[in-house]
């Protein structure tokens, strides 16, 4: 799974993700991307899980990139613990998301395919999230 | 390359809360600058930018741009901006040209053809650039650039030397930069690894049964004997 190698700080606080995202909004590498529609923590685990449904799905052919990385540490307090005694431990990595964020992307498969695959992957996400094409996003004035 | 004509009002108020009135109204906020005119703030019918973006020439195409005021503007366009989620455009720059002097523009690259001995190899044709900056005159910029891989191998590759750039354009992309590349896919890779993974898995399991009936037959006349003893 995906996870710094070193951190300069072992835990972070959660912050807010106000407004939409700021940048990556547009497919650069692939075709066809997956786009937030929601703001949201993507944990390290999910972005395997949607790794591994979109490899699968595809099958042979095709490249598969990921635009998000989970840099963020979260910490969670035993369970029955007292309040108190400082912040708990970190657990799991996430990747903070806004909406508009392109998260995923493919290239070298058919749109169908790469519709039906990504379409597997936004399973795996706690977020709303589209299917988007590098040509729609031109397309549009 | 054919020009369009669009009609843009100047004299917008600028910022924020006057911008996001002019969208509700369905034009578009933008400004007209190059050439050595003062940068023009103006707004554009929506409907309008569509129609002029939308021609065989995409984003490259020349634009008549008519100024309030009887004024006239060559132009094209610099940069589109646009919203992260619904991705129509906030804001548009044009920028004024000259027909003899040279732009430099984006051109987007077009595969065209089947890779039919890449596909049945189980390999990808990965297109590392979308598109190529391009010093042309606003006359003889192509709608495209065009490359054709139906005749690409694994281990294939196009460079931006290898492109045929029509007579009047230029490039400074460095001429190995590659642009197109046949190669074997990372997701055919790990449906292999995979595949392997089971195979082994599989004999390993066949072994163990094969271990463990040999065993069997080899303690029971022990565990006979045993009980006879």
């Amino acid at each position: 799974m995906l996870m710094p190698r070193k951190v300069a700080h072992r835990k972070h606080h959660r912050g807010r993700m106000k407004g939409d995202t700021k940048g990556g909004s547009l497919i650069t590498f692939g075709e066809f991307g997956i786009q937030a529609l929601e703001p949201g923590w993507i944990t390290a685990r999910q972005i395997e899980a949607a790794r591994i449904a979109m490899t699968r799905h595809v099958k042979r052919g095709g490249k598969v990139w990921i635009n998000i990385f989970p840099d963020k540490p979260v910490t969670e307090k035993p369970a029955e613990t007292r309040m108190g005694s400082g912040k708990g431990n970190p657990e799991r990595w996430v990747a903070v998301v806004k909406p508009g964020r392109v998260m995923f992307e493919l290239g070298g498969v058919t749109e169908q395919l790469a519709r039906e695959a990504m379409e597997r992957a936004i399973q795996k996400l706690p977020i709303k999230a589209r299917f988007v094409t590098r040509a729609g996003v031109e397309a549009e004035v | 390359m054919p020009e369009v004509t669009l009609v843009a009002e100047s004299g917008r108020p600028a910022g924020t809360s006057s911008s996001k009135r002019l969208r509700l109204e369905g034009r578009v906020p933008g400004v007209v600058y190059g050439h050595g005119i003062d940068p023009l703030p103006v707004s554009v019918d929506r409907k309008g930018l569509r129609a002029v973006l939308h021609t065989d020439a995409g984003q490259n195409a020349l634009i008549n741009l008519e100024v309030g005021g009887g004024t006239s503007h060559l132009t094209i366009v610099k940069e589109l901006q646009r919203h992260p989620v619904r991705n129509d455009v906030v804001h548009v720059d044009f920028i004024v040209v000259s027909r003899d002097e040279v732009v430099t523009v984006d051109v987007p690259i077009m595969l065209i053809g089947e890779a039919k001995q890449v596909l049945a190899n189980d390999g990808t044709v990965d297109q590392s650039m979308h598109s190529l900056t391009i010093h042309a005159k606003p006359g003889n910029i192509p709608n495209e650039i065009e490359i054709d891989v139906s005749e690409l191998a694994i281990g294939d590759s196009v460079r931006v030397g290898d492109l045929k750039l029509p007579a009047g354009v230029t490039t400074d992309v460095d001429g190995e930069e590659p642009v197109v590349v046949a190669q074997v896919s990372a997701v055919a890779v790990e449906a292999e690894q995979l595949e392997e993974l089971a195979e082994a898995i599989h004999e390993a399991e066949a072994a163990e049964a094969t271990g463990e009936g040999e065993a069997d037959a080899g303690e029971a006349p022990a565990a006979e004997a045993s009980e006879e003893g």
